[in-house]
């Protein structure tokens, strides 16, 4: 039986945990907007002071959430891929599956997750919405992702681990789509060991229900797996005094770990 | 704080404490499988030589005295937020300090690690006594 730190905070969180089986609610056709003109990267951005944006009403989903182990199981190799929705993949991914190394995982050197895990890492977010854009801040990592709402479009400068993300008001969620990520050994989930590549496309709605945020993945990578996955997770709200506090991932101790493990390969 | 609370101590009760008040987990960095053990336990004594509190793992060390000399421990504890928001500080654990430490032990053939610890005293008594975040401070349910 595998037995994780993880899994242990899942077992004594199980009496407040609730598998989250949501599904997104469907939402009406893409209302028509006005036209925003093109810009470019590095213009100076719109007043800050409109409320809407020029693909939709402005869906308010701002605020620090809790992605711990109240809102739902913590990460682990059974989540959030279960049974149920685990990725099917190709023979390329099954390869690089059986190949991979966990020693060479670049969470040992402090390099951030990234779609579709950083999502479900079980810390805190945050959430900024501003006009022309939506900021989303993770508590691990120090990670900022920054989801574009006016037409800008990606350059090749743009490839990176977090991608470039753009998004639009739909009904009433936000919905965000992101391409433009690089290889990463990781790169769709570092407890099973599979990559990701330049041809990831992550796309993430976003809505509350209740007091709750909640959010639907969907993941296409042609270059690793057979068909698209998803999963449905959600947060709770935090304190609005509530501060994200610096990481500031330590080389040292994030490697320490590794000379306690049998190597793969010698 | 729990009767149970108060004789669970180190990451275990820290964990478990914050798992059961509900406070966000921050450990999950990976999984404990790879490196640790879980069909197996250590239990150990000596003095502690370091005391991390850091991200993604804060670690503990400390020295054993073997008839063969000394062994160095190392111990994986959770993440500075998670050790920070049960009470704990760099100055919980200083050097010198005597203690025991039972936990799952690291595969590696000649390592000497451990995850998923209990620390107490030599005597098994607390670390410490409470020092532990207070209701007010939890996320809403």
């Amino acid at each position: 039986m595998k037995i994780t730190c993880a899994a242990l905070i899942a077992l004594g969180s199980a009496l407040a945990i609730q598998t989250v089986q949501a599904q997104a609610p469907a939402t009406p056709a893409r209302p028509a907007a006005p036209t925003a003109p093109a810009r470019q990267a590095g213009d100076r951005p719109p007043s800050l002071a409109d409320p809407t944006t020029a693909t939709g009403r402005k869906v308010d989903i701002s605020g620090t959430w809790n992605g711990g182990g109240r809102a739902r199981p913590v990460n682990s190799e059974n989540y959030p891929w279960t049974k149920e929705n685990f990725p099917v993949l190709n023979e390329r991914g099954l390869a690089y599956q059986k190949v991979f190394d966990e020693a060479l995982a670049p969470k040992y050197d402090c390099v951030p997750s990234t779609s579709p895990a950083i999502q479900y890492d079980p810390y805190n977010m945050q959430v900024i919405q501003w006009p022309d854009r939506v900021l989303f801040r993770y508590e691990k990592d120090d990670q900022v992702r920054t989801v574009w709402l006016d037409d800008r479009q990606p350059t090749v400068q743009d490839y990176s681990l977090q991608g470039f993300s753009k998004g639009h008001y739909e009904g009433n969620a936000l919905i965000v789509e992101t391409d433009h990520f690089l290889f990463d050994i990781t790169g769709f989930d570092d407890y099973n060991g599979i990559p990701s590549s330049q041809m990831k496309k992550v796309t993430e709605k976003y809505w509350k229900e209740n007091n709750e945020l909640k959010m639907t993945l969907t993941l296409e990578d042609p270059m690793f797996l057979r068909q698209p996955a998803s999963y449905t997770t959600r947060w709770l709200p935090l304190p609005a005094s509530y501060e994200l506090t610096a990481w500031e991932c330590d080389p040292e101790t994030s490697r320490a770990p590794v000379k306690m493990m049998v190597p793969k390969y010698k | 704080m729990t009767t149970a609370g108060k004789f669970l101590t180190g990451t275990t009760a820290g964990l478990i404490l914050a798992a059961l008040v509900g406070v966000a987990p921050a450990v999950a960095h990976h999984s404990s499988t790879p490196f640790y053990d879980a069909t197996k336990k250590a239990e150990v004594q000596g003095t502690v030589t370091k005391f991390l509190i850091r991200n993604p793992h804060s670690f503990l060390y400390f020295d054993e005295t073997t008839p063969q000399g000394k062994v160095e421990w190392q111990i994986e504890l959770g993440t500075a937020a998670s050790l920070t928001r049960t009470g704990w500080t760099a100055e919980t654990l200083k050097p010198g300090t005597a203690i025991k430490v039972s936990g799952q032990p690291s595969r590696a053939e000649g390592s000497h690690g451990m995850c998923c610890a209990r620390i107490t005293r030599p005597d098994g008594s607390p670390i410490m006594q409470g020092g532990r975040l207070t209701e007010e401070q939890q996320p809403p349910r």
